[in-house]
Order: C-alpha cells, then sequence, then structure tokens
C-alpha cells in the first residue's frame, strides 16, 4: 500500500473515530461524495469537531470563517490534499 | 392543590437488566435497541437512547408534553471537559454541544419531529415530586396526557460518595392523564426522601408499597 492509501485510510478512521460514526466503516466513506449535508452526513458540530482532530493530529490550524475551510471539507480527496500540504507533524 | 394524577402506562429501563424485577411488558431492553437514527443515536449514551426508546414507547404520535429529569445528568461527559480544561487541552465541541440539561429531548425532538411544550430539569433529589408538579401543570391546561421520564447515567468513580445515585444508569417514564389510569395517591408532605428512577420503578411494579419523596406517594388499584 502506497502513502496515498494510508493517509486515506487513516482520515477515514480519524473521520469515523472522532465523529463516533459507530454505524460506518472506512470502506463506507466515498472519496468523492460530500463529507456535509448529502454524503456522508455530517453537521456543522462535526465541522468544529474535526477541525479540532486535524489540529492535534496534524498541527494544521483552520479558520472556521474561511470559505476556503469549506473547500477543504467538502469531501475525503479534499481534506487529503489539505494534510499532505499542511501537516506538521 | 390537591394532586389528580393517574398513571395510564409506564416504562423502566435498568443498565443492569439482572436487577430488574418488572414486568417485561414494562421493561426497555438492554443495551437500547437502534430505534433512533444512527447519526443522531451516537450522540448519546445508552441512558440517552434508552430515555428516547421510554419517550417514543409512551408517545407513539410525537404530540404530548414532555417533561424530563435528571439530578446529575451526563456527568461522565461533564468531568471528562473539566479533567480537559484542568489539563490545558481544548474540550470537545460535541461534547460542549451535548452538555445542556435538555440535550437527549432536543435529540428525541429532531428524531421524531416533536414539536410540542419540552423541559428538562433537575432537583436536587426531589425530581420524582417535581415532574408530576410539571405534568399536572400541563394537565390543568388541557393537554389530554404527558410523559414525564427521570433518568439518571452512571456515577463517575471520583464522585461515589459525594452525593446520592442508584449505583446503575436506570430510566424510568410514565404517561400521566387527569383521568383514566391508576390513581397516584399524594399524602403528606413527608420530605423524607429522594427517590431514584430505581426506586420508583420498583414501587410501579408494586414491589413497595408507597414511595417517599416530598409526599409520601401510593397507587390505586388497577
Amino acid at each position: 500500500m502506497n502513502q496515498t492509501c494510508d493517509l486515506t485510510l487513516e482520515l477515514k478512521r480519524l473521520i469515523i473515530d472522532t465523529l463516533e460514526l459507530e454505524d460506518i466503516t472506512p470502506s463506507d466513506i466515498d472519496p468523492e461524495a460530500p463529507l456535509f449535508g448529502d454524503g456522508l452526513g455530517l453537521d456543522s458540530i462535526d465541522a468544529l469537531e474535526l477541525g479540532l482532530a486535524l489540529q492535534k493530529h496534524y498541527g494544521i490550524k483552520l479558520d472556521a470563517e474561511a470559505e476556503e475551510t469549506r473547500h477543504h471539507f467538502s469531501n475525503l480527496n479534499a481534506l487529503h490534499s489539505l494534510v499532505e500540504a499542511r501537516r506538521v507533524n | 392543590m390537591p394532586f389528580s394524577l393517574h398513571l395510564e402506562d409506564w416504562r423502566g429501563w435498568l443498565a443492569n437488566e439482572g436487577m430488574l424485577t418488572c414486568d417485561p411488558r414494562y421493561r426497555i431492553s438492554s443495551p437500547p435497541g437502534n430505534a433512533l437514527p444512527a447519526m443522531l443515536r451516537r450522540r448519546l449514551d445508552d441512558t440517552g437512547r434508552a430515555t428516547c426508546e421510554i419517550l417514543s414507547a409512551l408517545d407513539p404520535e410525537a404530540d404530548l408534553p414532555l417533561v424530563h429529569a435528571s439530578r446529575h445528568g451526563d456527568t461522565t461527559h461533564t468531568l471528562g471537559m473539566l479533567e480537559a480544561l484542568e489539563g490545558g487541552e481544548p474540550i470537545s465541541p460535541t461534547r460542549f454541544s451535548m452538555s445542556v440539561h435538555n440535550a437527549v429531548l432536543g435529540v428525541h425532538s429532531i428524531a421524531c419531529t416533536q414539536r410540542r411544550p419540552m423541559q428538562a430539569l433537575g432537583a436536587c433529589g426531589d425530581e420524582f415530586d417535581a415532574i408530576l408538579h410539571e405534568a399536572q401543570g400541563y394537565l390543568m391546561e388541557g393537554h389530554r396526557a404527558v410523559v414525564a421520564i427521570f433518568s439518571e447515567g452512571p456515577l463517575p468513580s471520583a464522585y461515589h460518595g459525594h452525593t446520592e445515585h442508584p449505583g446503575t444508569a436506570c430510566a424510568v417514564g410514565m404517561r400521566l392523564t387527569l383521568d383514566p389510569g391508576r390513581r397516584l395517591k399524594a399524602s403528606g408532605p413527608v420530605r423524607s426522601g429522594h427517590p431514584s428512577p430505581l426506586e420508583v420503578m420498583g414501587w410501579l411494579s408494586g414491589d413497595t408499597p408507597f414511595l417517599a419523596g416530598r409526599h409520601r406517594w401510593q397507587l390505586g388499584a388497577e
């Protein structure tokens, strides 16, 4: 398994564990599907929780009000690109 | 104001089912089922899930006022947040959002699109009398019935010996009316006890002849 797959799986597990998605497995998360609203169905509290998890695990600080944050959270692939580009640990 | 409440139906839940002696038709199984949508259910612990199951069982049409009491609330997660703050760690937004006393009723109302009056209360051990007073108020206003529910979650070990607690997570709900059902008779006031949901269940099951709270409560014949 290459590093991209490793990070994809790691992010899926981070989402499942952090957001306590007890009925969801990593294979249920489509990297192209929206994380919020339709698709996975996460809500605004999940967005805050996910932002905190990114800070704890990867040292990435996001501005909750910024438009680019919406883009980073649009789907798993976007989140993957963010972590690859901005992780400090 | 004299009480004129009647018990139409009830349900009880105990985390440790082995301790429960009540008739199976009044029992909510443990662990509670998956009646709530998964994305809402994940935010509640077993006590919250059981509370929602009891509410759905007693108010299947989601059209009655609801009163929910808990003396201590979700102490496990509250303590976790306090420990995070003490350690200089950020607290979980999810836990913070769920730390209000009416969080369980809120989740239930979203899941069932329940738009009737709801209230959550804590009463320092007088929860049983308090929910009956509130229920009576709604009934006097003209509602046909009210569901009054009383729950306690597990108590973290740090609090053991510092407060009264039934020793297990438990919940009991009653559908109350002004007429049909078994009469709830209040005498006193006695102010002799702080009944927990576990004791209320024992009393409703007929294990004890009366329940001592701010009043001495007796249940009329079926």
